[in-house]
């Protein structure tokens, strides 16, 4: 009897009375299928001309939004604009992603994500970098280059392991020059207050005995990525500019924080911007460009896959996300 | 002291390219992966695990006709507001599976594994992903068909003919199946377009003789999917509510085509429907639903992974891809 298929329990034939004589339903012959309970793995990959681009997520927090997310508007002006975008009421939600590059002759990675200690933490809810490169195939031990674009715990707290040891032990790590200048001025660090403060000495501690080399805005870090200087996030923040044949992509980093909230409105101010007026006019700069050369942009704190046009709409700009490419 | 943002700075002007020999000697990085993520996505809606199983995504040069009541020029520019090439149509393929009260249930088919085969994996591509998403086709209790077009039912069958879910009773709109297995519709259909539609049906269900259980409209045919008639599209085009606890979407299936056309423009009728007029009504009346309700919508042909809410912008609609959830 268990042998028979629901479609024969269906058909109506003798032994569909006889099983329900039985009081069971034919459904309840099978076994119940379990919930899979777990999200698929989240990489992303496209091609920028010859290049191959892998957008990693490295989780999303969400939580209560606070008083001051918005340093420039009321609260309950922020809260309607997130419920708005069908964020979950009174709270926000933001999402890490990092990204991998392979330009043929170099592997490179941007940004690492919050690190393997948060990954603990979190048990699981971010720090997913290395999970989901694994996932992707890729091994951090081939990374040739490690680029962080400034120097908060989100982008930098991803170059070590929990231990301390070295997540891509083979690659040269590039930092801004005036981001390094910044945060290891200990005079800036004595008068350092509000979101800064507890950043120095994390600063310290992610590159704590790790070899670095320094770059200037506006300088190549491999072949076919170009760094950017926006400044305002903080003082060394940098973009880049990817080409590859006629392919253009711009990695904006923290240009914005979520863009539902700080795309959609360039002129709001969120907490973790170091200078909130300098911000805002790279902001509009960075975007008045992408949105004038039509190139997609990666987006550090976009939902992932974190890639998207921009467009000018009224006094802001709007992404549209691009459209999941089932093959490559 | 820093580069500004330029055009030139950010996409490449001479100065990046005289940088380049300062990485020294050719170094082959890491071979390119090649491969795109499998394509499958979780959430939640109540109890509920919704499992959404892309199927690929064709490109094709699309006719003069493809919208009926609108020109070429018309349709190039609705592609072009949303970042889409020229003259190409991109059609995604997005079935899901339901896991609701232990039960597996597949909500519409894809293209089959004929189509994979000779698309070289661009289409067809459910039951890959299915496999990626640890689901096993031969624990699927019952399959639900939304309406008679060969994208999505093709795949009920194998490419040798049997049934692609042997253990899954089927469930098909019975508008559609009356309307199709209607040998004196059939003899009336004058394109061949209507023609192909009418053997498509045929030579899916022939094989498998024609065992199916025809629901009706605003029943709940398996625990928390109650079906919705949206015809237009097909006679007996059905959409499908998924709700538990507070928690509401609305399976389309094809009220719409794809968003940037369809939702966005909704009273251009694309080839594909049937009685254009009666499909323009449906997706007014669904979307306006969607829109006052703030609910979710799982739209077969919008992107993977093909979840959105719906804002209404001007004489239409835009969709809001739900932000992908890295953990569920």
């Amino acid at each position: 009897m268990i042998q028979l298929t629901r479609r024969e329990l269906l058909s109506g034939t003798a032994a569909t009375t006889a099983v329900l004589a039985m009081g069971l339903t034919p459904s309840e012959l099978r076994a119940a299928a379990p919930a899979a309970g777990k999200q698929a793995p989240g990489f992303y990959r496209y091609k920028v001309g010859d290049f191959e681009v892998t957008q990693i997520a490295d989780g999303a927090r969400t939580f209560p939004m606070p008083d001051t997310f918005v340093v420039n508007l009321k609260k309950e002006d922020a809260l309607a604009a997130a419920e708005a975008a069908y964020m979950p009421k009174g709270q926000v939600t933001i999402p890490f992603n990092p990204m991998v590059i392979n330009t043929g002759s170099k592997l490179v990675v941007i940004d690492t994500g919050n690190g393997l200690g948060a990954f603990e933490q979190s048990k699981g809810v971010v720090g997913q970098m290395n999970a989901n490169m694994t996932a992707a195939g890729i091994d951090p031990k081939n990374v040739d280059i490690v680029v962080i674009s400034h120097f908060h715990g989100d982008h930098m707290n991803g170059l070590k392991k929990a231990d301390g040891s070295l997540v891509y032990p083979n690659a040269e790590i590039m930092v801004p020059a005036a981001e390094w200048a910044f945060w290891a001025d200990e005079a800036n660090a004595s008068k350092a207050n509000g979101f800064n403060k507890p950043n120095f000495p994390n600063v310290k501690k992610a590159f704590d005995g790790l070899k670095v080399t320094q770059f200037e805005a506006g300088k190549d870090v491999a072949p076919g990525i170009t760094s950017i200087s926006t400044p305002g996030h903080t003082p060394g923040h940098v973009s880049f500019a990817v080409q590859s044949g006629s392919g253009k992509l711009l990695v904006q980093s923290d240009v914005t924080n979520i863009p539902a909230l700080f795309l959609r409105n360039p002129d709001w101010h969120v907490a973790f911007d170091n200078d909130p007026a300098t911000a805002q006019a790279t902001r509009h700069k960075f975007y008045d460009m992408a949105a004038a050369e039509k190139a997609p942009v990666a987006g550090y704190h976009f939902s992932f896959p974190s890639v998207g046009h921009v467009e000018k709409d009224g006094k802001g700009y709007r992404l549209v996300p691009v459209a999941w490419q089932p093959s490559i | 002291m820093m580069t500004n943002i330029s055009r030139r700075t950010a996409l490449l002007g001479g100065v990046a390219a005289a940088a380049l020999p300062a990485f020294g000697a050719a170094h082959a990085a890491a071979p390119p992966v090649g491969k795109q993520n499998a394509g499958f996505y979780r959430y939640k809606v109540g109890d509920i695990e919704v499992t959404v199983v892309t199927d690929g995504a064709n490109t094709f040069k699309f006719a003069d006709n493809h919208v009926t009541n609108k020109t070429r020029d018309d349709l190039n520019k609705a592609l072009e507001a949303a970042h889409q090439p020229k003259d190409l149509m991109t059609t995604p393929y997005n079935p899901i599976v339901v896991n609701t009260s232990g039960k597996l249930i597949v909500i519409d088919t894809g293209t089959g594994e004929a189509a994979y085969e000779r698309s070289k994996g661009v289409t067809g591509q459910f039951q890959t992903n299915l496999k990626a998403a640890g689901i096993d086709r031969n624990a699927v209790d019952m399959v639900i068909i939304s309406h008679f077009h060969g994208d999505h039912i093709n795949g009920l069958i194998t490419p040798d003919k049997k049934l692609a879910y042997p253990n899954a009773e089927i469930l098909v709109p019975a508008g559609d199946w009356k309307f199709f297995m209607d040998d004196g519709e059939m003899s009336r259909a004058t394109s061949d377009r209507m023609k192909s539609v009418f053997k498509g049906v045929r030579d899916v269900f022939d094989p498998i003789g024609r065992k199916v259980t025809p629901y009706e409209a605003g029943k709940e045919i398996a625990p928390g999917i109650t079906t919705v008639a949206t015809p237009g599209h097909t006679p007996g085009h059905t959409s499908h509510i998924i709700a538990s606890g507070n928690s509401k979407v609305f399976v389309q299936g094809d009220v719409t085509h794809v968003p940037w056309v369809n939702a966005r423009h909704p009273d251009w009728h694309v080839f594909y429907d049937q009685d254009g007029a009666m499909a323009q009504a449906t997706r007014r009346k669904v979307y306006d639903m969607l829109v006052a309700e703030r609910m979710m919508v799982q739209g077969f042909h919008y992107p993977f992974p093909s979840l959105a809410y719906v804002d209404k912008v001007g004489d239409g609609y835009r969709e809001v891809m739900v932000a992908w959830k890295p953990t569920i």
